[in-house]
């Protein structure tokens, strides 16, 4: 009897063991699963068929109609010129910027240990919350900024930053730059210091010159990091969001609707939801391409690097 | 030009960049702490005072106690809609900090297990379940937006603490799992293999030997999950209705979104607002640089 119970034991645990991976990863496929599959589901479905929320009776289906009015809508074109000027404004100013701040960080400079203990908070607080501090750092009226400039005597007059549509976008850019470029700064970092130092050195050796050995050392090993930080930061900046939720609201006029706004003010201000879907779904597109990409890029450098 | 004077020049033109980045980074940060101490006239001037003339707690006596702050009544008129919007400052970070605390608990225990099984064990579909659980973070949030609240809602979790942990662990799981499992991955395995040898289980050899190797992974996946949910703002705002369960940021929005907000009360409970992931930023710098320079540089 006794080996017969050892049998039983022993299946037991086989059966266990071979169950065990896949208990293991039961919970969170579940919990992520009912968050993905049936809202993308639910999304895709929403964006064929009318769905205004001021008419909750009828959802008749409308086959593409949504797509086809989003895309020719003036306020489409709009919102995709605002958010192409914004994304390619607000990357290059993020990578010169999270770049230098490493070079800075990487340097023997002593000062850069300062540096290093607050270079991640604005990384690490809500993007609602640092909009808020901009806004109000920007006002027309007390803003800081504008208190400081007067007090120094640059500017006659209170300028109004948030106001003028121009002058709107850059504010957004340069909140989008203080938030973001410290986690770039940090993947910058980690690419430097990967660089060996033999480098350097035999470079020093050879008479290279710091821009010359920027330029013929640094940049090229550094190019793997820079494409990433390029993407990740080009999907940021598309889908932008809080930042201008509390910053503009769109505005002056729609001169900061951003085209992820622009789906938000669809589907929460004019209640169309049919629309606002259809429009998520392209913004879905457009980065799913982009991560593609990325995602190409990443499998070449393991290839090639 | 001699070169000990060129690396002085240098080193100046690196010490004065470093200063001007440092006002750039901490400067909004300060301007709100200091603004929090100062009464809502001097905030109104032109240009306003850097300096506090009068430095003042009574703002953040009015935030906890709700004693109205003598500057109100100099001016002669009582915001009292927004004053009272303000005092709800410390309920809602506690939930902010309830909600993230619980998410990151969980996170760390159906989330370790599953990044370790992802890691070493073989099993039927596992590239496809990994790539399942990454490939969810691609959706973005404004599409899923309503089909959330629709859950949500069904399941009966609207302006409930459940109803935000179950959405965050959704979007923080992911990362979690991805990141503890390239650390796992990273750590040689002969000693589990050899504890399975003598016959210990998978989980067993998980808890008593990797855990303890991979705590500098768990620490910064932590910090992560925490950070994330704390700082999540448009679910929040969307799936909560009252105090029950507004978190920080809905309300800090809330507050500042009124056009008659008084900056005083703003600045208390930003300054507030932003205490415990400014804390965890300073404290845990060393394991979130790790961290995030190892999502980049591990492959």
């Amino acid at each position: 009897m006794a080996t017969l119970d050892y049998a039983v034991i022993e299946r037991k645990a086989k059966l266990w063991d071979r169950l065990y991976p896949y208990i293991s990863v039961l919970l969170p496929i579940l919990v992520i699963g009912l968050f993905t599959v049936y809202p993308v589901l639910y999304a895709v479905r929403i964006s064929f068929y009318q769905y205004i929320l001021t008419k909750p009776k009828v959802h008749p289906f409308v086959g593409l109609a949504n797509y086809i009015e989003v895309v020719t809508s003036y306020y489409f074109r709009n919102s995709l010129i605002n958010t192409a000027i914004y994304t390619v404004a607000a990357v290059i100013g993020i990578t010169i910027f999270g770049l230098g701040v490493a070079l800075l960080l990487n340097s023997k400079i002593k000062s850069a240990n300062a540096l290093r203990v607050i270079i991640l908070l604005p990384w690490a607080i809500p993007a609602v919350v640092g909009g808020l501090i901009w806004k109000w750092i920007l006002n027309s009226d007390f803003g800081i900024l504008n208190g400081i400039l007067y007090a120094a005597g640059l500017i006659k007059e209170y300028i109004p930053f948030l106001a003028n549509p121009n002058l709107a976008k850059f504010s957004l850019i340069m909140a989008a730059i203080w938030k973001e470029s410290p986690l770039a700064a940090i993947f910058f970092l980690a690419g430097l210091q990967l660089i060996p130092s033999e480098l350097y050195e035999a470079a020093k050796i050879d008479g290279g010159g710091g821009w010359n050995i920027f330029r013929h050392i640094t940049l090229p090993l550094l190019k793997p990091i820079i494409l990433i930080v390029v993407i990740y930061e080009t999907i940021t900046a598309i889908l932008v969001f809080d930042l201008i939720y509390v910053m503009t609201g769109g505005g002056p006029g729609d001169s900061t609707s951003m085209i992820s706004w622009f789906a938000y003010a669809e589907i929460f201000k004019n209640l169309n939801l049919g629309h606002g879907v259809a429009l998520a779904v392209i913004i879905a597109l457009i980065t799913l391409a982009l991560i593609l990409v990325y995602l190409r890029i990443i499998k070449y450098e393991e290839v090639v690097g | 030009m001699g070169i000990a004077l060129k690396r002085q020049i240098g080193s100046f033109l690196g010490n004065l960049l470093i200063f001007l980045l440092i006002i750039y980074i901490l400067g909004p940060f300060l301007w709100m702490a200091i603004a929090s101490f100062q009464g809502e006239n001097e905030l109104l001037k032109r240009p306003p005072s850097i300096i506090p003339q009068n430095p003042t707690t009574d703002n953040y006596r009015y935030v906890f106690t709700g004693q109205i702050p003598t500057a109100y009544e100099v001016k002669g008129q009582l915001r009292s809609r927004i004053s009272q919007e303000a005092r709800l400052i410390s309920p809602a970070l506690k939930n902010s900090f309830v909600v993230a605390m619980v998410v990151m608990v969980i996170n760390l225990f159906i989330g370790t297990p599953a990044a370790y099984t992802f890691a070493r064990i073989n099993f039927r579909g596992k590239a496809l379940w990994y790539n399942f659980i990454l490939g969810s973070r691609l959706v973005p949030v404004m599409a899923v937006a309503i089909p959330y609240y629709v859950i949500i809602k069904n399941l009966k979790l609207l302006d409930t603490y459940q109803g935000l942990i179950l959405i965050y662990c959704a979007l923080t799981l992911p990362f979690t799992i991805w990141f503890l499992s390239m650390y796992i991955s990273n750590i040689p395995r002969e000693m589990e293999d050899a504890a399975m040898v003598d016959g210990c289980t998978p989980f067993q050899a998980l808890v008593n030997i990797v855990v303890p190797l991979m705590a500098p992974g768990l620490v910064a996946a932590s910090a992560f999950a925490f950070m994330t949910s704390y700082n999540e703002f448009l679910f929040a705002r969307l799936i909560t209705q009252s105090i029950k369960s507004q978190t920080g940021p809905v309300i800090i929005a809330s507050i500042a979104g009124n056009p008659d907000a008084s900056y005083s009360l703003i600045s208390v409970c930003i300054t507030l607002g932003l205490i415990p992931p400014l804390i965890l930023a300073i404290t845990m710098r060393k394991w979130l640089t790790e961290g995030l320079s190892a999502s980049i540089t591990f492959r």
